[in-house]
């Protein structure tokens, strides 16, 4: 696990995105197991106490789940997972209209010009 | 905590601190921040009852320092206070002899962690190593407060960022650790509390996390405010 982090943001935010992220894209998977918070602060280069801060507000949104000793877990809960990636691409989306907003450039010809870069990137990735 | 109450420090006419108070707690990383000569190792010298401040008071768990409390915390100086013809494995052995508290599975331990040879001689390691066995031999003691004094200055890249994992490790878990750095970049996501000190004063005392949640500042950020105006 790797992050870059900004120096503006408090860290324990970032690594929560870092994780809302992988668990939307699916790179992280239902069920799985995550590093413990000791191991985190150790892999991250980051403050235990931070790390500690990171898993117990992500606990509390439902994103992880301990149960009894064990490691804790991605959630499996459904529910969970769909909010999850319609947050991720809401917030997306809002940035990018953000940018595109100055240029003020008709609606349609954005759509027409999304759907054919968005076409092209796939090409490129597969 | 270890609580500096109202200190001030002077040597004859010179106001060394001057009123300064700050906490520093178990379990967390405090760091003591300011340009060479600003009075931060003297801080650290007084809380070691080192050095006998000229008024205020230095409170360890609520008690003055005494031949007990001593035993709870540990002074890490910037440079290595063993004879260099001495093997680490002599120097381990010394602390041994001198400190009750010394935890040889600890000190066994960091070894492995620093990649370090018992059987070198001070003199023929290089100076980001010497740094370690410095190090080590504060870290091996069973204390519940570490005072370190410019653990990165002056060593390379690789030693500062094997220097940081202890700080990320079970090594130093659950104790308080109070280091005094003029430099920052390398461990801003290391460290719990920032404490600024100006020309014997403190300008500035923060949790790094509620700085960057409350008022979106990174650690430099604020050192910029203070030390640029």
């Amino acid at each position: 696990m790797k992050i870059t982090f900004n120096k503006r943001d408090p860290v324990y935010v970032q690594v929560m995105q870092h994780f809302k992220e992988q668990i939307a894209s699916g790179k992280y998977e239902p069920g799985q197991e995550i590093p413990s918070r000791r191991e985190l602060a150790n892999q991250l280069k980051i403050n235990p106490n931070t790390a500690q801060r990171a898993y117990k507000e992500m606990e509390e949104a439902g994103l992880i789940f301990t149960e009894g000793n064990n490691p804790s877990r991605i959630t499996k809960d459904e529910q969970v997972l769909r909010n999850l990636r319609t947050e991720l691409i809401g917030e997306a989306v809002d940035t990018f209209i953000a940018a595109v907003k100055p240029v003020n450039i008709p609606m349609d010809d954005l759509i027409r010009l999304i759907k054919e870069k968005y076409e092209k990137q796939k090409g490129e990735h597969s | 905590m270890i609580e500096v109450k109202n200190v001030t420090k002077k040597y004859g006419r010179k106001k060394v601190l001057q009123g300064v108070s700050f906490t520093a707690n178990k379990g967390e990383i405090t760091c003591l921040i300011g340009v060479n000569g600003v009075g931060k190792t003297t801080i650290l010298n007084g809380i070691m009852n080192l050095t006998p401040m000229t008024s205020g008071e230095i409170l360890i768990d609520g008690e003055k320092l005494t031949k007990e409390s001593y035993e709870k915390i540990a002074f890490i100086p910037d440079a290595i206070t063993m004879l260099p013809h001495m093997k680490i494995a002599e120097a381990i052995q010394f602390m041994k002899d001198f400190y009750n508290s010394w935890n040889d599975e600890r000190a066994e331990e960091l070894l492995g962690f620093f990649r370090l040879k018992k059987e070198e001689r001070i003199s023929s390691l290089s100076k980001g190593n010497v740094a370690k066995v410095n190090l080590l031999l504060g870290l091996a003691l069973d204390v519940d407060y570490l005072l370190m004094d410019e653990p990165f200055s002056g060593i390379d890249i690789f030693s500062r960022e094997q220097i940081a994992d202890v700080f990320t490790s079970h090594l130093v878990e659950d104790r308080g650790v109070v280091i005094t750095t003029h430099e920052i970049n390398d461990i801003e996501h290391l460290i719990d509390k920032v404490v600024l000190l100006d020309d014997g004063t403190i300008v500035r005392e923060f949790h790094t996390e509620e700085m960057r949640e409350m008022e979106g500042k990174s650690v430099v950020d604020v050192m910029r405010e203070v030390y640029r105006g």
